[in-house]
C-alpha cells in the first residue's frame, strides 16, 4: 500500500512535467479573475492584455511539446499526450488569441456594462477544457472535459443577454446541451457497466467485445451523440443556426472554431481505441460516420442556400464543413491527420476572418443581411474586397489556402478508397465535390449584392471608433495570409509532422 | 443480494422518464428536472457497477464527479432561465422562438 501511494505520487510529478500549458491557463484563469477585481474602470484593457500575453506564454509551453515523439500515457491512463493532440492546443490557443482581439473591435461587448473580465476568464477556463478535450484517453476526462467546455459556453452565449434573442439563444444551448450531456453520461454509464474499467484500453475493448452487440452499439451510439452535439453533425444540428445567429458575434467565432477543433480532437481519441488496430469494431465506425458526413454535407450546404443573415449563413456553412472534415476522420490514416490539422488550421483563421468582417460591416453599414448590401461593395472597397478572398477560400477556390485543405483532405480518402474501394466512400467523396458546387452559389450572394446589385438609395455608412478599423486590418491580414497559404502551403505543412496514434 | 441487472432496469427506466419529461413538458425547469433524472440513471449504473470495480473505485468517483458537473451545469442554465424570464415574462421553450424570423 504505502509503496503504491509513492508510486502514484511519483506518476503524478512525472506527468505535471507534461502539464505545463494546461497549468500555464489553469494560473492565468486565476490571476484573470483577481486583476479583473482589482483594477476597477480600467479592467477591461489590463485583463485583456494579461490574457493575451498568459495565452502566448501556454503557446510557448504548448510548442516546447512538439518535440514528443510517441503519445505518452499520464496520470494512470488519464490523459494521453500525443503530438496530434499538441497541434490541436496550438490551434485552440490561436483561437482564442483571435478570440481577444475580437471582443476589443466588438461594439456590443465593449458597450457591454458588466465589463468583460469575466467573459475573459470564461474563454481562458474553457480553452482549458478544450485543451483536455483533445488529450483524453479516459471516460471520465471525457466526460468532465466536455462539460467544462459546454458550461464555458453557455455562459459565454448568454454573457451579454442585453436583448430578447441573445437569451434565447442562451436557453436553446444550455437546454440542448445539457440533454445531450445526460445523454452521452448515460452512454457511458453503460459501456462502464459493461466493461468495469473507465480507460479506453486494450482491456475496454476486449471486455466490450464479449457483451451483446446490440447493448454495447447502443451504448457507443449514445457517447457520441454527446460528442456529436460538439461536432454538430446532422442529427444533431439543430441548434447550430439559432446560437450563431443568437450570440454576438465574436461568441459565435469562437465557438464555431476552437468548439469543433476540440470536438475533432476527442472524437479522435475517442475513435483511437476503437481502430483498427484492435482487429474488430463493434458499430462499423467507417460506415456510420461516412453516413453521417454525407447527409451532414448535403444538409448544411443545401441549407446554407436560403439564409439571408449572413451569421446564419455561415452557421450552415459551418456543418457543412464539419462533414467535409469527417472525410478526414473517415480515412483514419497519418495522412488524414495531417490533412485535417491543416484544414483545422485553415478553417479557423477563414471563419474567424468571416466572422470579423461579418461584424465590421454590421458596424458600419447596420445590417446582417446579405440583401442588404447593396451597394456598399464601393463603399467599403478593403473590407468586401477581404471578404471575397475569405469566402474564395471558404469555396475551396484555386490559389487560396481553402482549397489545398480540401485538397489534402480528399486525396488522403481517395487513397482509402483506392484500398477498400467501398461503394459509400466513392458517394461521400462524390458528396464532397458536389456541395462545394453548390456552396458557390450562397457564398457568391455576397459579392452579388454588394457588387452588381443597384441599390435602391445611396448607402448610409456610419462612422466609426478607431479600434473598429483596427478589426478590418486584422482580418484583411488573415485574408492575406489564406492566400499566403494558399500558394505556399508548404510554409504550414512542414511543420506538420505526425503520425495519428 | 439484489443483482446486478435489476440497478440496470432502474437506472433504464429513470432515464427513460427524464427523457420523456425533457420531450413533452412545456416548462424549463421540469425540462431540467427531467435532464436531472437522465443524471441521475446513469450514476445508479455507475454506483451499482462500481461494487465490481472495487480496486480503482471507478464507478463511484464517477458519480462523484457527475452529482457536482450536473451541479454546476444546473446552475449556470437556472441563471439563463432567469435572464430569459425577464425578457419574455415566459419560461415555455415553445414561445421563445424570435431568432430565425
Amino acid at each position: 500500500m504505502q509503496q503504491s501511494i509513492s508510486q502514484s505520487i511519483n506518476e503524478i510529478l512525472y506527468g505535471l512535467g507534461y502539464l505545463l500549458p494546461e497549468l500555464a491557463l489553469t494560473a492565468l484563469f486565476i490571476i484573470v479573475i483577481i486583476t479583473g477585481l482589482f483594477t476597477g474602470k480600467r479592467a477591461d484593457k489590463v485583463t485583456g492584455i494579461v490574457s493575451f500575453t498568459g495565452l502566448l506564454i501556454a503557446g510557448y509551453f504548448t510548442a516546447g511539446q512538439l518535440t514528443t515523439e510517441s503519445t505518452v500515457s499520464l496520470f494512470g491512463g488519464m490523459i494521453a499526450l500525443s503530438r496530434l493532440a499538441v497541434y490541436l492546443k496550438l490551434i485552440l490557443l490561436l483561437c482564442g488569441m483571435l478570440f481577444l482581439l475580437f471582443t476589443q473591435i466588438n461594439a456590443e461587448l465593449q458597450q457591454h456594462k458588466k465589463g468583460l473580465s469575466d467573459l475573459y476568464a470564461i474563454v481562458i477556463a474553457t480553452l482549458l477544457g478544450m485543451n483536455f478535450m483533445a488529450m483524453t484517453a479516459n471516460l471520465l476526462m471525457l466526460y468532465l472535459s466536455v462539460e467544462m467546455v459546454s458550461v464555458g459556453s453557455y455562459l459565454m452565449v448568454g454573457y451579454v443577454s442585453s436583448n430578447t434573442r441573445q437569451s434565447e439563444a442562451a436557453i436553446k444551448y444550455a437546454l440542448f446541451g445539457a440533454v445531450c450531456s445526460a445523454v452521452m453520461l448515460y452512454g457511458i454509464s453503460l459501456l462502464y457497466s459493461f466493461t468495469g474499467t473507465l480507460v479506453l484500453d486494450n482491456e475496454f475493448i476486449a471486455n466490450l467485445r464479449v457483451t451483446p452487440q446490440l447493448g454495447a452499439s447502443l451504448a457507443v451510439l449514445l457517447v457520441l451523440a454527446g460528442i456529436g452535439f460538439k461536432l454538430s453533425f446532422v442529427p444533431l444540428h439543430f441548434w447550430t443556426p439559432d446560437i450563431y445567429e443568437g450570440a454576438s458575434t465574436p461568441v459565435t467565432a469562437f465557438l464555431s472554431t476552437a468548439g469543433k477543433v476540440a470536438a475533432f480532437g476527442v472524437v479522435i481519441r475517442f475513435l483511437l481505441a476503437f481502430s483498427p488496430r484492435h482487429g474488430f469494431l463493434i458499430v462499423d465506425f467507417q460506415q456510420l460516420l461516412s453516413i453521417i458526413a454525407i447527409i451532414t454535407m448535403i444538409i448544411g450546404n443545401f441549407a446554407a442556400i436560403w439564409q439571408d443573415n449572413i451569421k446564419r449563413m455561415l452557421a450552415y456553412s459551418s456543418i457543412g464543413h464539419t462533414g467535409f472534415i469527417m472525410m478526414a476522420l473517415i480515412a483514419f490514416s497519418d495522412a488524414s491527420a495531417k490533412a485535417m490539422i491543416f484544414y483545422l488550421f485553415v478553417y479557423t483563421l477563414m471563419n474567424m476572418a468571416a466572422f470579423m468582417l461579418a461584424d465590421y460591416i454590421e458596424q458600419k453599414t447596420g445590417t446582417l443581411k446579405i440583401s442588404e448590401y447593396k451597394g456598399f461593395g464601393k463603399k467599403l472597397p478593403l473590407a468586401f474586397c477581404a471578404l471575397v478572398i475569405v469566402l474564395l477560400s471558404l469555396i475551396g477556390f484555386p490559389a487560396t489556402a481553402g482549397f489545398i485543405a480540401k485538397v489534402l483532405v480528399f486525396s488522403s480518402a481517395l487513397e482509402l478508397y483506392n484500398f477498400s474501394g467501398s461503394v459509400l466512400l466513392l458517394i461521400l467523396m462524390a458528396m464532397g465535390a458536389l456541395t462545394t458546387v453548390v456552396s458557390l452559389f450562397y457564398y457568391f450572394k455576397i459579392p452579388l449584392f454588394a457588387y452588381l446589385k443597384k441599390p435602391d438609395a445611396e448607402p448610409v455608412i456610419f462612422s466609426l471608433p478607431k479600434n473598429a478599423a483596427f478589426g478590418l486590418y486584422i482580418s484583411a491580414g488573415l485574408a492575406l495570409l489564406l492566400v499566403v497559404f494558399g500558394l505556399f502551403p508548404q510554409l504550414v505543412n512542414g511543420w506538420v509532422e505526425l503520425t495519428i496514434r | 443480494m439484489i443483482p446486478f441487472t435489476h440497478f440496470m432496469l432502474v437506472g433504464a427506466i429513470l432515464f427513460c422518464i427524464g427523457l420523456y419529461a425533457v420531450l413533452t413538458k412545456r416548462n424549463a425547469i421540469q425540462i431540467l428536472i427531467g435532464i436531472e433524472f437522465m443524471i441521475n440513471a446513469a450514476i445508479i449504473n455507475f454506483v451499482a457497477a462500481g461494487q465490481y470495480d472495487k480496486d480503482r473505485m471507478g464507478g463511484q468517483l464517477f458519480a462523484l464527479f457527475a452529482i457536482v458537473m450536473a451541479a454546476a451545469a444546473v446552475a449556470v442554465a437556472l441563471a439563463i432561465i432567469l435572464k430569459v424570464y425577464q425578457h419574455y415574462k415566459t419560461i415555455d421553450p415553445d414561445k421563445i422562438d424570435q431568432l430565425r424570423n
